[in-house]
């Protein structure tokens, strides 16, 4: 027994060894009460970040936006504020409630939240409104929750901009897959209903199916293989996430003279895609927003004290090849470093 | 100290839980050593960002769900087998519950009656199915679970049709009731994961059942040939496990405020892992409900750790795993230690 205790005690002490050696970063809210007493004067406010999913690089994109703007106005303001990064890896509404519980209970000044799964979420947003932390929605919106305000596009139009685009492009007639991702989402079920309302209107446009899958981009680009392979029906594919467009996979894979894609979302790993024909028009969110813009709102609302709008809509950009080369230096603007250098040689 | 005092706290500290019990306090101490603190808005004062009644009630309640599950998983382990569908379990569990409760449009007490009959009902069945093929097919548990992990979360999904279905807001009252503690802190959860936990160390220890598990997941030949009716023993291990999956179910259910075919998704990992952290042997004969509990909070407790130090998060699989495998060595060093000491 005392050899167990003391290799318990050696386990600890690894710990806390390794938790020295994997600190996060260091604009990370830790524990610095001696910062703070150096600095009395100096307010700080710590934004608690809470995202669909850590391996989807539009989030990480919306993370690049909140940290830059938290910067932006911390000089300006003179005030420290942090952004506290607490997105789960995977998709999962429950461990997003709980993270936004772990937040109000270590004292975070506000939430900013896309919500996996709204009905898991607005009790535990309820509860954090009602201890005085208030909560603000982006991309995926908690509508029946207290949160004070949400910033994004308008899924139902957003979905109905990808079947328009599409049915343009083919002429107004098609065999469409719909290709969405994780099938509770709110805001993709919204996508998905605009786009089979827009569908409607054109009488030899026929949705054969909707189509979803994990929201990585190994799982959805294997979908859409899967998914041609057992409806070769299908010309056109309305892909009201980007996610197969996330890896090169689908660039051998997709054949423009055979279906015709228009997706959401222009993140760097997808403009190859616009570059060789095979997708004519992305719609990009300008995820950089989601973070800039709610950190924007969010310092109006909790520290200027000024009116936020409760509905703040994104809209969405159109990218085709005549595009590329200014969204490219867009994106590069935004902090994206792996935008390949020939979409910036031909803006020059 | 008296000697009659030393040999008690002797025995006290050779049980199996008292080892997590300490590794637990330690982390405890050292999460409120290292962490800050903040002015809470409610009380207008400043507390630990870790010690404090909500972050602690909040671990507690994270850790419910899990303990209670590990509960019936360690049944399993202790009688030799495994399931791996629990988290199917628990969706499944949770989406029938909740749509049953919308379809007759109850929201009263009624309704969490109903719905802890429900949903424990739906695991018993689904638990018993996993006993039946087990024994009857003579499949491994590990073959069995592995495919019904994936039947039960595809008729969640088919029959929910991939929706998230609200539960009554009785249900939710209850389960987030504060039973006259301050605002936001609710004691429910963790006071189920008490009284399951109890009952199962009580069913192990204590009845006749219990420990003829203990005697198959030892030697399930010398069992039979002892004349216990082995198959009827293992049909009721997998139930027990069912049952405290729809405990959970509903639980969480309650709780969120709503089930889905995606919820739980990886929980059996969590659940083994906290069977197996609590000293259930996966050769089976070994493991009981407190320390399956134990061994819950701990992983939990680790996840926390990992935020509330503000650790890059994105280690947090590494590090669970690495304190799953570095707690079962422990654990068989201890047992060979204290089996060395025995023979001396």
């Amino acid at each position: 027994m005392k050899k167990l205790l003391i290799f318990g005690a050696i386990l600890v002490l690894s710990l806390v060894l390794i938790s020295n050696a994997v600190k996060a970063e260091p604009n990370a809210p830790a524990a610095e009460p001696n910062k703070s007493a150096a600095q009395p004067q100096k307010k700080s406010i710590t934004i608690t970040m809470i995202a669909k999913s850590s391996t989807n690089p539009v989030f990480l994109s919306a993370r690049t936006g909140a940290e830059d703007k938290a910067k932006e106005l911390s000089k300006k303001l003179g005030i420290d504020i942090k952004i506290d990064w607490r997105t789960p890896p995977v998709e999962d509404g429950q461990v997003q409630a709980q993270r936004i519980a772990q937040a109000v209970n270590e004292g975070t000044d506000c939430v900013l939240l896309s919500s996996s799964d709204a009905s898991k979420v607005t009790g535990v947003i309820n509860d954090a409104v009602d201890r005085g932390v208030p909560v603000f929605a982006f991309d995926s919106d908690a509508p029946n929750s207290k949160r004070f305000a949400f910033y994004g596009v308008d899924d139902i139009e957003t979905g109905q901009m990808v079947m328009k685009n599409l049915a343009e492009l083919v002429k107004g007639k098609a065999n469409v897959g719909i290709m969405a991702g994780n099938q509770n989402a709110p805001n993709l079920q919204k996508r998905v209903q605009g786009a089979k309302m827009e569908a409607a209107k054109y009488p030899d446009i026929k949705i054969v199916g909707t189509f979803y899958h994990a929201e990585t981009p190994q799982d959805a680009a294997a979908e859409v293989l899967r998914v041609m392979n057992a409806y070769p029906e299908i010309n056109a594919f309305a892909m009201i996430g980007g996610w197969p467009l996330f890896t090169t996979t689908l660039l051998t894979d997709l054949d423009p003279n055979k279906v015709t894609v228009v997706a959401v979302d222009a993140l760097p790993a997808q403009l190859a895609y616009i570059e060789k024909g095979i997708v004519p028009i992305l719609l990009a969110q300008s995820t950089y927003l989601w973070g800039s813009v709610s950190v924007e709102l969010i310092i109006d609302k909790i520290y200027l004290h000024k009116e936020v709008p409760v509905m703040n809509k994104m809209e969405l950009v159109k990218v085709t090849k005549e595009t590329l080369p200014q969204w490219a230096k867009q994106l590069k603007d935004w902090g994206f470093t792996d935008v390949p250098q020939r979409y910036l040689k031909e803006q020059k | 100290m008296t000697t009659g005092s030393g040999k008690k706290l002797q025995i006290l500290l050779g049980r199996q839980q008292s080892g997590l019990v300490i590794v637990i306090l330690l982390l405890v101490v050292i999460l409120t050593t290292l962490t800050g603190s903040h002015i809470d808005r409610t009380a207008g004062k400043s507390v630990n960002n870790f010690f404090n009644s909500h972050t602690l009630m909040q671990t507690a309640t994270d850790a419910s769900f899990f303990a209670v599950m590990a509960v019936g998983a360690t049944m399993v382990i202790i009688s030799g087998g495994i399931d791996l569908s629990v988290g199917s379990i628990y969706a499944l569990c949770g989406v029938l519950t909740a749509l049953m409760l919308r379809h007759f449009q109850i929201d009263s007490p009624l309704a969490v009656i109903l719905g802890i009959l429900a949903s424990v009902g739906l695991g018993i069945v689904c638990g018993t199915l996993n006993g039946l093929m087990v024994v009857g097919l003579e499949v491994h548990p590990f073959i069995i679970t592995l495919g019904t992990m994936w039947i039960f979360r595809g008729i969640a999904f088919v029959i929910s049709k991939a929706e998230s279905i609200l539960v009554p807001g009785s249900l939710t009252a209850f389960a987030k009731a504060n039973l006259g503690l301050s605002p936001a802190l609710y004691p429910v959860a963790m006071l189920i994961m008490i009284a399951v936990t109890a009952a199962g160390a009580f069913y192990l220890s204590k009845t006749v059942m219990g420990r003829h598990i203990y005697a198959i997941g030892g030697n399930a030949e010398a069992s039979r040939y002892a004349g216990l009716h082995v198959k009827r023993i293992t049909i009721s291990v997998f139930a027990i496990s069912g049952l405290t999956a729809g405990i959970a179910a509903f639980l969480g259910s309650a709780y969120y405020g709503s089930a889905c075919c995606g919820d739980a998704t990886g929980y059996e990992l969590y659940v083994i892992a906290s069977a197996v952290v609590g000293g259930a042997s996966l050769s089976g004969g070994k493991g009981n409900a407190v320390s399956a509990m134990l061994g819950a909070i701990l992983i939990i407790l680790i996840r926390q750790s990992i935020r509330t130090l503000h650790f890059d998060q994105n280690y947090e699989w590494i590090i669970i795993g690495a304190a799953t495998i570095i707690a079962v060595v422990l654990d068989k060093l201890n047992a060979r230690l204290t089996l060395q000491r025995a023979m001396k």
